[in-house]
């Protein structure tokens, strides 16, 4: 999969079934300059995908037939690209599911195009926005490549989203200290207001990856009260 | 009027018929066993009597026998007073210490009479048993005194002994009927149990019914109560999350399209153009609206505590509503057991009023001691008139002030906020209230007391 970060004119797919949500999103993101592909089912958005990638892709969860959670799966298969859902359901079960699914960011309607826009745009890095280039980062078996996208646990490389990367690396350019919710919010999502769950899912998922027993972390630990760091 | 507990009811009951039981019982026996008793000593005493009188008829028979003398052979022992009446003059073997007066004159004319008699008389306080024989032949009549000293010490004991067990028995009652009380409402703990967990929000919880076969109306009754409960609460909530899906979903393609008309509102003309803000900030209005009813419909789930940094809560709620930090004063290693979302919710809707209603915030102070956490909000704006510090918390309850400064379009609240930031406070068991700040202005105290996260 190619990265594209320095795109000029980034793509977006929508997958939304409602015909005027889907027509106006497409109409304000092009205005926010995107190319935009818009489609009404899950599985039309996969076929989509796998023939012609785009940067990024916005998810509704209540769709017909193959339902937005199962879709967020199958988009995450195909490649790294980030995965906003854009859904009327806020309950904490929706949120928590669709991320686990492989969901980077959940909004909730109604969204601010120019929100979302600026959301694409954050998610789509690999690493922080200010961050300077950096140089390979290892802590014991774990190594991470900022520059060519990589990570090794134990000389394996690791398969790890735009998100779970630049989370990963956030906490590994300052180890051993602690981040809390809020913080890592700011720097990996750029919010600086938002969801905690975002981080706790994310962190959860990033530990099944990296972590030999994810239930019994030893590089990434929760800090009770405070936060995460990485040891 | 305060009602006395089951417990304590069951265990005076149990204690009451105790006592009646115990009580009778001791009565009758005490009774019957005196009864028998006395009897017993009667006819003893009596047929001593008979026995002496008939030694006193023999000896006065004999020639120039003194009375006296003839009283002294007998061997009476300490308990029995042998008298008689010869000539009407008494004689007996001591000085007469009211002995003679001790004998009835009803008793002394049926001996008279010719016919002997017993009858039972008070002496010195000591219950005494007069026995007469009339003793013809001799031309006298005998009369003994009996004092019944052991009978009635025997009674005494008899009756001492079957009032303590009485009082015991009386006791025992009453710790039976604490004891069977706790016992018979011991499943009602469970039951107690079973439903603070399911006002905390746990609709799963069900009593186990194959527990006791005697509760099992109850534990039915209670469970079946909790299913139409769950039912109930699921039709809610899949009511709420449809109400919720309805309105959100045409408010997004408003607010994505009328974004498209606000990049062009410099295209339009003048008339199209107003009516363009028009339309983009009445979407915005109402979308705040829309959030504002779907979170306060949502408000009464239970709040979900864990250790909160408070000052970085408070930071990114500050950040995002533009107070500066000069402001603000917590203490950055603060941590309290809270619900991150709705705290910062109800702290951002605090910032969110002053800001659109009183010049903004002028101090942002939060602080704890070992129960309560306080978050104080102080502004710029003319205050709350007391008469208005209740209704402002109110749904829509707009103060009159903050109404007659409500400008136009976006500057205008949804009218909810204060009515959050209660509802928020409200879930975390605090109170929130507003009084005057030193400098003018008002002062909003909103308190969370620990809870456990």
């Amino acid at each position: 999969m190619v990265s594209r970060d320095d795109d000029a004119v980034p793509s977006v797919l929508i997958v939304e079934d409602d015909d005027r949500i889907r027509l106006s999103l497409q109409l304000a993101l092009e205005d926010e300059g995107y190319v935009v592909t818009a489609v009404a089912s899950a599985e039309q958005g996969l076929q989509r995908q796998q023939s012609a990638p785009a940067d990024s892709i916005l998810v509704d969860l209540m769709l017909p037939g193959m339902d937005g959670f199962d879709c967020i799966r199958g988009l995450r298969r195909l490649g790294d690209a980030p995965i906003v859902v854009v859904s009327a359901r806020d309950d904490t079960h929706d949120i928590v599911a669709a991320l686990e699914a492989g969901a980077d960011d959940y909004v909730v309607k109604p969204v601010r195009v120019k929100e979302l826009s600026a959301r694409l745009r954050a998610l789509r890095r690999r690493t922080r926005a200010a961050a300077p280039a950096l140089p390979v980062m290892t802590l014991d078996d774990l190594e991470v490549s900022p520059e060519a996208g990589e990570v090794r646990v134990a000389g394996a490389p690791v398969s790890l989203t735009r998100t779970e990367f630049r989370l990963l690396c956030t906490l590994m350019e300052q180890p051993g200290r602690v981040l809390s919710r809020g913080a890592l919010l700011d720097q990996v999502w750029q919010y600086e207001f938002g969801d905690e769950r975002l981080v706790d899912v994310h962190v959860g998922r990033l530990r099944r990856k990296i972590e030999v027993d994810p239930a019994q972390p030893v590089h990434l630990v929760t800090v009770r009260g405070l936060g995460y760091k990485l040891v | 009027m305060t009602h006395l507990g089951l417990r304590a009811r069951a265990s005076a009951v149990f204690a009451a018929g105790a006592f009646v039981v115990s009580a009778s019982l001791a009565a009758g026996t005490y009774q019957l066993t005196r009864q028998s008793l006395v009897t017993e000593r009667e006819r003893t005493a009596t047929r001593a009597a008979y026995f002496d009188a008939a030694v006193v008829r023999q000896g006065l028979a004999t020639e120039g026998a003194a009375v006296v003398d003839v009283l002294r052979t007998l061997d009476t022992g300490q308990g029995r007073r042998p008298l008689v009446l010869r000539g009407g003059q008494w004689f007996a073997r001591t000085a007469d210490t009211g002995f003679t007066a001790a004998v009835p004159e009803s008793l002394r004319a049926v001996v008279r009479d010719g016919s002997p008699g017993v009858q039972r008389v008070s002496l010195n306080g000591v219950p005494t048993l007069v026995v007469g024989v009339p003793l013809r032949d001799v031309d006298a009549n005998y009369y003994e005194l009996t004092a019944q000293t052991e009978l009635q010490r025997t009674l005494r004991q008899l009756g001492i002994t079957l009032a303590v067990g009485a009082l015991a028995t009386t006791l025992a009652g009453a710790a039976l009927g604490l004891w069977a009380s706790r016992r018979i409402l011991h499943p009602l703990a469970s039951v107690a149990r079973a439903a603070r967990t399911i006002a905390a929000g746990d609709l799963t919880t069900r009593l186990d019914p194959a527990r006791d076969a005697d509760l099992a109306p109850l534990t039915d009754a209670f469970n079946e109560m909790v299913d139409e409960l769950e039912v109930r609460v699921e039709a809610d909530r899949r009511f709420a999350a449809d109400v919720s899906h309805e309105l959100r979903s045409p408010l997004q393609t408003l607010t994505a399209a009328t974004g498209v008309l606000a990049n062009r509102r410099d295209s339009f003309d003048a008339r199209t153009g107003l009516a363009t803000d028009l339309v983009v900030s009445e979407v915005d209005r109402f979308s705040a609206l829309v959030e504002d009813l779907l979170e306060l419909a949502r408000g009464d789930r239970p709040v979900e505590r864990r250790e909160v940094p408070v000052a970085a809560a408070l930071r990114s709620v500050c950040d995002a509503h533009g107070v500066e930090p000069r402001f603000v004063r917590v203490d950055a290693r603060l941590t309290w057991p809270l619900d991150a979302r709705r705290f910062e919710r109800a702290a951002a809707n605090l910032v969110d009023n002053a800001k659109r209603h009183a010049g903004g915030v002028t101090s942002l102070v939060c602080d704890a001691d070992d129960d309560v956490l306080r978050l104080v909000v102080q502004d710029a704006g003319p205050g709350v008139p007391p008469d208005e510090r209740r209704m402002i918390f109110d749904r829509f309850g707009r103060g009159r002030r903050a109404s007659a400064r409500g400008g136009t379009g976006a500057s205008d609240g949804t009218g909810l906020g204060l009515a959050l930031v209660a509802q928020h406070v409200a879930a975390h068991g605090g109170t929130v209230e507003v009084a005057d700040a030193d400098g003018g202005g008002a002062c909003f105290i909103a308190s969370f007391p620990r809870g456990r996260p």
